[in-house]
C-alpha cells in the first residue's frame, strides 16, 4: 500500500516537471512572434501629442488584409468580428484610408503596414506641407505676407500623417517571411468568401506599443520631475543630440563669446530626417545630399585653406534635430547670443547653407535668399556679393546657378534661425526653384533607390564602395562649387580656384556608407577601434532621437567623417593622442584641436592595422532645445519643445482565436468543475465518519 | 481578546479608548469599535455600563459614516477631475498612471 502511494507521488512529480518544461513549447505553439517590427511612437510638443499607442496589455484584433479602399467597410461596419487589425500594402497607406480608420477606431485594433522592397510610383510624404511653420523666420511679426507659407507651400505632397494622433498601434513590417506567414494565416482562416463571415477559429494579431507619456511636453516633463511615488520613473525625454562643427582655422573653444580677430562664414547643412515610423529615416535627398556635398567641400578646401589661408574663417556646421523645429540651429544661435559658443553672432559674416541638392534638373541649382532682410541695402549688397561668388565658382563646372524670383521667401532651412536673431546675409542652395522636387520628403522611401544609387550586381562590397555612381559625380560638382564659393567668400585668391576640386571617389564612399551600410572597410579605417560596434549593416537611421550620453549614429558618423576629411595626421603617440595633447608638456592644444586615435588600414603585407592620430578642429556642441535647458519653458513658442515618450515593450505576434461562445463555454465548464469538486469535497468530509469508519482505527490522541 | 471574559467596567474603558482614539483621524478605530461592541451595546441584556457603551458605539458609527461620505465624495471628485486639474492633479497624486491623461 505504502509503496504504491510513493510511486504515485513520484509519477505526479515527474508529470509536473514535464509540464513545467513544456510550457515554453506550448507558448511557441500558440504564438508566432514577428521578428522585424518598427512601431510608430508618440511624440509630444507644447500643445499636442502625435503618433500611436496601444493599451498596456497590447491591442488584439482579427487580421484583415485590406485589398482596396472600397474594402474598408468590412472593417468599419460590415465585418462581424471587430475589432480588426488591418494589414495595409504600402500603396494603401494613404491619408484618406488612415483617417477613416482613425475615425472608426472603436472597430480598429491596429494597423500593420507592409513596407515594400522597392519604392512606389506615387509620391508620398507623411510630413506637413509647410515644414517647421511656426519656428522659422517667417512669423506674423517678421512679415505677415510670408507667414504660414503664404507665398510658397514647400511640400505640397505632404499629407501630414506623421503629425496625426492615432489611438491604436501602427507597425511597419518588412516584406519577407513574416508577412508571408501573416498573409497565409489570413487566407487560411479569415478570407471573406462571397461576403459571408469566416468561421472560427480566426487568425488574430496582437501589437504592443504602450506609451508612457501623454497630453503634452509640459505634462510629461512635470511628471518626470515628480519623485513622490515609490518607484519614480521618467515618462518622456527631450529630442536632441549634438551639432558637429569644425573650422578652417583653429578657434579656441574654451574661451567663449566674442573673438575680436574672427570673422566667420558659416557653411551649414542639416543632419537629420524622419519618417512616419520610429527607426526608419533614410533621409537621402532630405538631408544626406546636402551634408555629403558640404563634407566633400570641406575636404576639397583642406589644402587650400592650409597653404593660402583666406582672411575669414570658414565654420562647417552640421545641425541636428532640424526636422523638429530647428533644434540644433536654434540652440547654436542661442549659445552665440549668450556667449556660450566659441564665437558670437557679431563674428558671423555670412551664411551659406546647402539644402537638398540631389535631384537637379538640367544641372541647375537655385540660390534662395530672404527678401525681407534684403530690403536693407547693406545686407542686400552682401547677399549680391555672395551670389556673384557662387556664380564665379560655378564657372567651368557642370552646374548652372539661378535665382528664384525676388519675392520668394527662404525654403525651410537652418539659416532661418540666424535671420530670426538678426539680418545676416546668406544664401540657401537647393535643387528646386520653388516647391520641393523631392517626392518622398521625410518618408521611408527617401532612400538610395530614390537617388538612383545602384550598383552592378556582380560587385563585392568593397568594389561597390569604390564604384562611382552618377549621383556621386553630380554631387561632386555641387561640392566643388560650394568649396570654391566658400573660398572666395572667405577672401581667398580667385586664381587658386582651379586647384580646389572635390573627389568623386570620396563622395561615392560617403553615400555608400550612409545610405547602404556603414560597416565597410573604409569606415572601419577612420574610426577608433572601440566604436567598431556602432557601424551597421543597414542604411543609417537619421531620426534625431532623444538626448543622452551617447551621440546618435548620424552624429557619430559625420563627426568622424569631418575629422578625417578636414584634419591632419600628426606624429603623436597613442597615449598623448587620447589625452588630447601633442606631448606631455602640451597644455594648450586641447583648446584648439581634437585628437582621435583611429584604426587605420591593414598594410598589403601585414596583419595588424596601422593606427594613427588625427588632429582636427572638429567639435560637438549641444543640440538640445533651449526650451529644456536652461530655460525650462515647456510651452515655448520660440523654441522646439519636442519630446519622445518612453515605452517598455514593442512587439507583435499572431495566433488563432476561438469564438466568443467557445471561450465562454470553456470558462463555464471550468467553473462548473471547480464548484462540483468543492461540493464533493464538502460532502465527503462531512460524511467522513461513515465513509471511512471501517478502514481506520479510532484515534485516541487528545488535542 | 475575548470580550465575554472581560468585566463590564473594562469593556466600557476599552470602548471609550477606541472612541477617543478615532478622533486622531483614525476612522478605522471607529469601525472596529462599532463592529466589536455592537453586540454588547444592542443585543446583550441590559447592565449598568451598557448605556455608556451604546452612546460611544453610536457616535463612532456616526463619525465613521461621516468619514466614508467625505472620502467617497473626495475620491469621486479627484478621479473625475484629476486630468482636468493638470498640474495640481499631478502634485496631488501618489502614483500617476502611465499613458493616460
Amino acid at each position: 500500500m505504502d509503496l504504491l502511494s510513493n510511486k504515485w507521488i513520484v509519477n505526479v512529480l515527474i508529470c509536473c516537471f514535464f509540464i513545467g518544461v513544456g510550457c515554453n513549447s506550448v507558448e511557441k505553439k500558440i504564438y508566432v512572434h514577428l521578428n522585424y517590427t518598427v512601431p510608430c511612437v508618440r511624440l509630444l510638443n507644447a500643445t499636442h501629442q502625435i503618433g500611436c499607442q496601444s493599451s498596456l496589455s497590447g491591442n488584439v484584433g482579427v487580421l484583415h488584409v485590406l485589398e482596396s479602399e472600397d474594402n474598408l467597410d468590412w472593417v468599419l461596419s460590415k465585418g462581424p468580428n471587430p475589432p480588426y487589425l488591418v494589414i495595409l500594402e504600402a500603396a494603401l497607406f494613404t491619408r484618406s484610408i488612415m483617417m477613416k480608420l482613425k475615425n472608426g477606431s472603436n472597430r480598429v485594433a491596429g494597423v500593420a503596414v507592409v513596407a515594400p522592397n522597392t519604392n512606389p510610383t506615387e509620391p508620398f510624404s507623411p510630413y506637413t506641407t509647410c515644414p517647421n511653420e511656426n519656428t522659422g523666420v517667417y512669423t506674423e511679426k517678421y512679415d505677415p505676407a510670408y507667414a504660414h507659407c503664404n507665398v510658397t507651400v514647400w511640400n505640397p505632397l505632404g499629407n501630414g500623417l506623421a503629425y496625426e494622433e492615432f489611438d491604436f498601434p501602427i507597425f511597419s513590417l518588412k516584406d519577407d517571411n513574416d508577412t508571408q506567414v501573416i498573409r497565409q494565416c489570413f487566407l487560411d482562416h479569415n478570407q471573406v468568401v462571397n461576403g459571408s463571415a469566416p468561421q472560427y477559429p480566426l487568425c488574430a494579431m496582437q501589437l504592443y506599443s504602450h506609451m508612457s507619456a501623454v497630453t503634452d511636453t509640459a505634462t510629461c516633463m512635470r511628471r518626470n520631475d515628480i519623485n513622490f511615488s515609490i518607484s519614480p520613473e521618467g515618462v518622456c525625454d527631450p529630442l536632441g543630440d549634438s551639432n558637429v562643427w569644425a573650422s578652417s582655422r583653429p578657434i579656441n573653444t574654451t574661451q567663449k563669446g566674442h573673438k575680436n580677430s574672427e570673422n566667420v562664414i558659416i557653411a551649414a547643412a542639416r543632419l537629420d530626417s524622419r519618417s512616419f515610423f520610429f527607426d526608419i529615416a533614410p533621409g537621402a535627398q532630405s538631408s544626406v545630399t546636402g551634408f555629403v556635398s558640404l563634407l566633400a567641400a570641406a575636404h576639397a578646401l583642406r589644402n587650400a585653406t592650409q597653404e593660402a589661408p583666406p582672411n575669414r574663417t570658414i565654420l562647417y556646421t552640421f545641425f541636428q534635430g532640424e526636422t523638429f523645429d530647428y533644434i540644433g540651429s536654434s540652440r547654436m544661435v542661442y549659445d552665440m547670443e549668450n556667449n556660450q559658443f566659441a564665437v558670437d553672432l557679431d563674428n558671423v559674416h555670412s551664411v551659406l547653407e546647402v539644402g537638398q541638392v540631389g535631384l537637379r534638373s538640367d544641372s541647375q541649382l537655385w540660390l534662395h535668399s530672404d527678401p525681407v532682410s534684403r530690403r536693407n541695402s547693406s545686407v542686400n549688397d552682401e547677399v549680391r556679393k555672395l551670389i556673384e561668388n557662387l556664380q564665379v565658382a560655378s564657372k567651368d563646372l557642370n552646374v548652372t546657378v539661378n535665382q528664384p524670383q525676388a519675392s520668394q521667401p527662404l525654403p525651410p532651412s537652418s539659416f532661418q534661425r540666424f535671420l530670426r536673431a538678426r539680418p545676416i546675409p546668406g544664401i540657401v542652395i537647393e535643387d528646386h526653384q520653388s516647391v520641393f522636387t523631392n517626392r518622398y520628403y521625410e518618408s521611408m522611401y527617401d532612400n538610395a533607390e530614390y537617388l538612383n544609387i545602384s550598383y552592378p550586381s556582380n560587385l563585392t562590397a568593397d568594389e561597390q564602395l569604390e564604384h562611382i555612381t552618377e549621383t556621386a559625380t553630380a554631387l561632386t560638382e555641387v561640392a566643388t562649387m560650394v568649396a570654391r564659393a566658400l573660398y572666395i567668400q572667405a577672401g581667398g585668391e580667385e586664381s587658386r580656384l582651379p586647384s580646389i576640386t572635390a573627389e568623386a571617389r570620396l563622395v561615392t564612399r560617403m553615400l555608400y556608407s550612409l545610405l547602404i551600410k556603414s560597416n565597410n572597410s573604409w569606415f572601419q579605417e577612420i574610426i577608433p577601434s572601440e566604436f567598431m560596434s556602432r557601424l551597421t549593416e543597414k542604411p543609417t537611421n537619421f531620426y534625431v532621437g532623444v538626448a543622452n550620453w551617447q551621440s546618435s549614429e548620424p552624429t557619430f558618423l559625420v563627426q568622424y567623417l569631418l575629422a578625417n576629411l578636414t584634419g591632419t595626421v600628426v606624429n603623436v603617440t597613442k597615449e598623448d593622442c587620447q589625452h588630447q595633447r601633442e606631448d606631455d608638456k602640451d597644455k594648450e592644444s586641447h583648446h584648439l584641436y581634437h585628437y582621435m586615435w583611429v584604426q587605420g588600414s591593414v598594410p598589403p603585407n601585414g596583419t595588424q592595422r596601422e593606427s594613427f592620430c588625427v588632429r582636427s578642429t572638429v567639435h560637438l556642441s549641444k543640440a538640445l532645445s533651449p526650451a529644456f535647458d536652461p530655460l525650462k519653458e515647456y510651452t515655448s513658442t520660440e523654441y522646439s519643445t519636442w519630446t519622445e515618450s518612453r515605452w517598455k515593450t514593442i512587439k507583435g505576434r499572431i495566433f488563432l482565436v476561438a469564438s466568443h461562445e467557445l471561450e465562454m463555454l470553456t470558462l463555464g465548464v471550468g467553473v462548473g468543475v471547480l464548484v462540483t469538486s468543492l461540493l464533493l469535497t464538502y460532502l465527503i468530509s462531512s460524511k467522513a465518519d461513515i465513509l471511512f469508519s471501517s478502514g481506520r482505527e479510532p484515534t485516541n490522541a487528545t488535542y | 481578546m475575548n470580550l465575554e471574559r472581560l468585566p463590564n467596567e473594562e469593556k466600557l474603558s476599552l470602548c471609550r479608548k477606541y472612541y477617543l482614539g478615532g478622533f486622531a483621524f483614525l476612522p478605522f478605530l471607529w469601525l472596529v469599535n462599532v463592529v466589536w461592541f455592537f453586540r454588547e451595546a444592542f443585543v446583550k441584556p441590559a447592565y449598568t455600563e451598557q448605556l455608556q457603551i451604546k452612546t460611544y458605539v453610536k457616535r463612532s458609527a456616526f463619525g465613521l459614516l461621516l468619514w466614508v461620505a467625505v472620502l467617497t465624495t473626495w475620491i469621486t471628485i479627484f478621479q473625475h477631475f484629476r486630468a482636468e486639474w493638470g498640474e495640481v492633479g499631478d502634485y496631488l497624486s501618489f502614483t500617476i498612471p502611465l499613458g493616460i491623461p
